[in-house]
């Protein structure tokens, strides 16, 4: 069985997600319906944006890692390994021979969850399995199994499943969006984590007091919420402090700028894509299970306008960097880059825990992303591993140079994922099934209503919008 | 032309699942209009230059006024579908 499984992934290493992308995009939208020409379209466009992805990605270069370098040195920061961001980590991580299966086993793995009722979550967020192929993406990179690959990815989606149907409750009533929850590891993976420090600082009275307006913070900070000058300036300091020449600092503070406006661009043309193929499922399991509720399972990029979550994500910027300097000596290498704009997404399910708090909900974000610094720098190697093996034209130059993804590698199950397979499979397993069991209990007995955070918490109100719609 | 903003967190991701959708729609129903996609956070009161902004997210109150803001996540999910791609019709093409 292994052994099959390793040649087939060998065999989608050698053709490339170039061509295996399409290809079973096609197929699955085949399987859940969809008209040939249209899912043809969509496989195509999917390999077409991997091209534009794929050049894109060059721009990150290697001027920017030599850059990284001088700038460790220089500074005396140690902070040598950069943050290429997410976008660029999920086209690398669908890129890879799980990715290139993950979608259509996600899809499977779901409904099969959704038939015995081990989960209320349907995820059409099928671009979000993205998460699932980086957790597999590192482990294949730590074991060199495709079949353990393949596994810790199906593990670390059960999880997302079993996050989303736990905080359902609280995040539809938070957001005011009934209908549905949030299988989305970028957000959900900080929640376990955060839920103690959560009870806790929600028991500091003082804390609650000082209350942050997320409307001024906004206004203050907004020029931050806007990529492509976060880009510029993050860039110019950077080359600044790396002690380039005038010119080489502009240009990098343009280049960065650029990086945060064109990678995102190509990766709405993988949406394009996916979107069809993600309706198509919606439509598939809406016919076949009439009459029963489940939740639709979005991107956790629908809570992101909530003022509470905007401010904390704003905040989130200054305070990655001076965590990243302080936890230097601790061993952090990681120096936060272009996941600085991705603030709101580590906030978005921080700010129900402590019933919509700016500064609370900025305090667990710190506590979240301290401890996910350490895991981003040890997570490094992997994600070097996944770039340089990609179609990229990512040219790292021998020996120094290495890159993280602070978003994702900062999950706390994207690293004990890869810890776990690192240990003999039984031990992996059992684990595993621990963990899911453990998962499924806490989701019965415990449930993240309002109740558990919000007692005495008059803000919760005020702090939750209203939905679009009103 | 009426202009319409496609807002979500990042520009990216549930904009564009939901400018397949419009567009889709009002290339059926024959109507003409200019969509942009956008970022929540580049949404600034002072400079809106939309008849009709579709969010997957909350927008800042301020923002508000400025345009008619119909809620997206309805074509995401597919519940409410029709009386949102509805509503959005009867903005762009108000009876007269």
């Amino acid at each position: 069985m292994s052994a099959i499984l390793e040649a087939i992934g060998n065999f989608l290493n050698t053709l490339g997600p170039l061509i295996v992308l399409p290809i079973v995009i096609t197929i699955l939208g085949l399987i859940l319906g969809m008209r040939i020409d249209r899912a043809f379209r969509s496989g195509l466009v999917t390999a077409i944006a991997f091209v534009g992805i794929f050049l894109t990605i060059g721009l990150l270069g290697e001027k920017l890692s030599t850059i990284g370098q001088a700038f460790a040195e220089r500074t005396g920061t140690g902070l040598d390994i950069i943050d290429i961001g997410w976008p660029a980590a999920a086209a690398l991580a669908f890129g890879t021979p799980v990715g290139n299966l993950i979608i259509p086993i996600g899809i499977a793995l779901n409904i099969i969850l959704l038939v015995i009722g081990l989960t209320q979550t349907l995820d059409i967020d099928i671009w979000n399995f993205w998460h699932m192929a980086f957790v597999g993406a590192i482990v294949q990179y730590v074991t060199g199994s495709f079949a353990l690959a393949l596994l810790a990815a199906a593990v670390s989606l059960v999880i997302a499943l079993f996050l989303a149907d736990w905080s359902a409750p609280l995040i539809q009533k938070h957001f005011q969006m009934p209908g549905i929850s949030i299988p989305h590891l970028q957000s959900a993976g900080y929640m376990l984590l955060a839920v103690p420090f959560a009870w806790l600082i929600n028991r500091i009275p003082f804390l609650r007091n000082l209350k942050l307006d997320p409307d001024t913070v906004r206004k203050r900070l907004g020029l931050l919420g806007e990529p492509i000058v976060l880009g510029l300036i993050i860039g110019i300091l950077l080359a600044l402090l790396a002690g380039q020449g005038w010119q080489d600092i502009l240009g990098t503070g343009i280049n960065i700028a650029a990086v945060m406006l064109l990678i995102p661009r190509m990766v709405a043309i993988l949406m394009e894509g996916l979107t069809p193929v993600a309706d198509a499922a919606r439509e598939f399991m809406t016919k076949r299970f009439a009459g029963r509720t489940f939740h639709i399972g979005l991107d956790s990029a629908v809570l992101i306008g909530n003022p509470t979550v905007l401010a904390a994500g704003l905040l989130m910027v200054p305070i990655e960097i001076l965590l990243a300097l302080a936890l230097s000596p601790l061993g952090n290498r990681t120096l936060p880059f272009i996941d600085l704009a991705d603030g709101p997404f580590v906030a978005a399910m921080l700010a129900p825990l402590v019933a919509g708090d700016v500064l609370l909900t900025v305090i667990l974000g710190a506590i979240v992303m301290g401890i996910g610094l350490i895991f981003t720098t040890l997570l490094a190697p992997a994600v070097t591993a996944m770039i340089s093996t990609s179609g990229a034209a990512v040219d790292i130059p021998a020996g120094y140079a290495a890159y993280t993804v602070m978003s994702d590698a900062a999950i706390p199950t994207s690293y004990g994922l890869y810890y776990l397979f690192q240990t003999p499979v039984v031990v992996a397993a059992i684990v595993s099934l621990l963990i899911l069991v453990g998962l499924y209990f806490l989701k019965r007995r415990f449930t993240l209503g309002e109740k558990a955070f919000t007692e005495s918490a008059d803000v919760a109100e005020k702090a939750s919008t209203k939905s679009a719609s009103d | 032309m009426k202009k319409i903003y496609l807002v979500c967190a990042t520009g990216i991701a549930t904009s564009t699942m939901v400018r397949l959708r419009v567009e889709g729609f009002l290339r059926e129903q024959g109507v003409e209009a200019a969509v942009q996609q956008m970022r929540v956070t580049e949404l600034h009161a002072d400079r809106i230059d939309a008849d009709l902004i579709i969010a997957t997210t909350s927008i800042p109150a301020d923002v508000r006024g400025r345009a008619q803001v119909v809620d997206g996540i309805p074509l995401i999910t597919g519940q409410g579908a029709n009386e949102t791609l509805r509503r959005i019709l009867e903005i762009l093409q108000p009876a007269s």
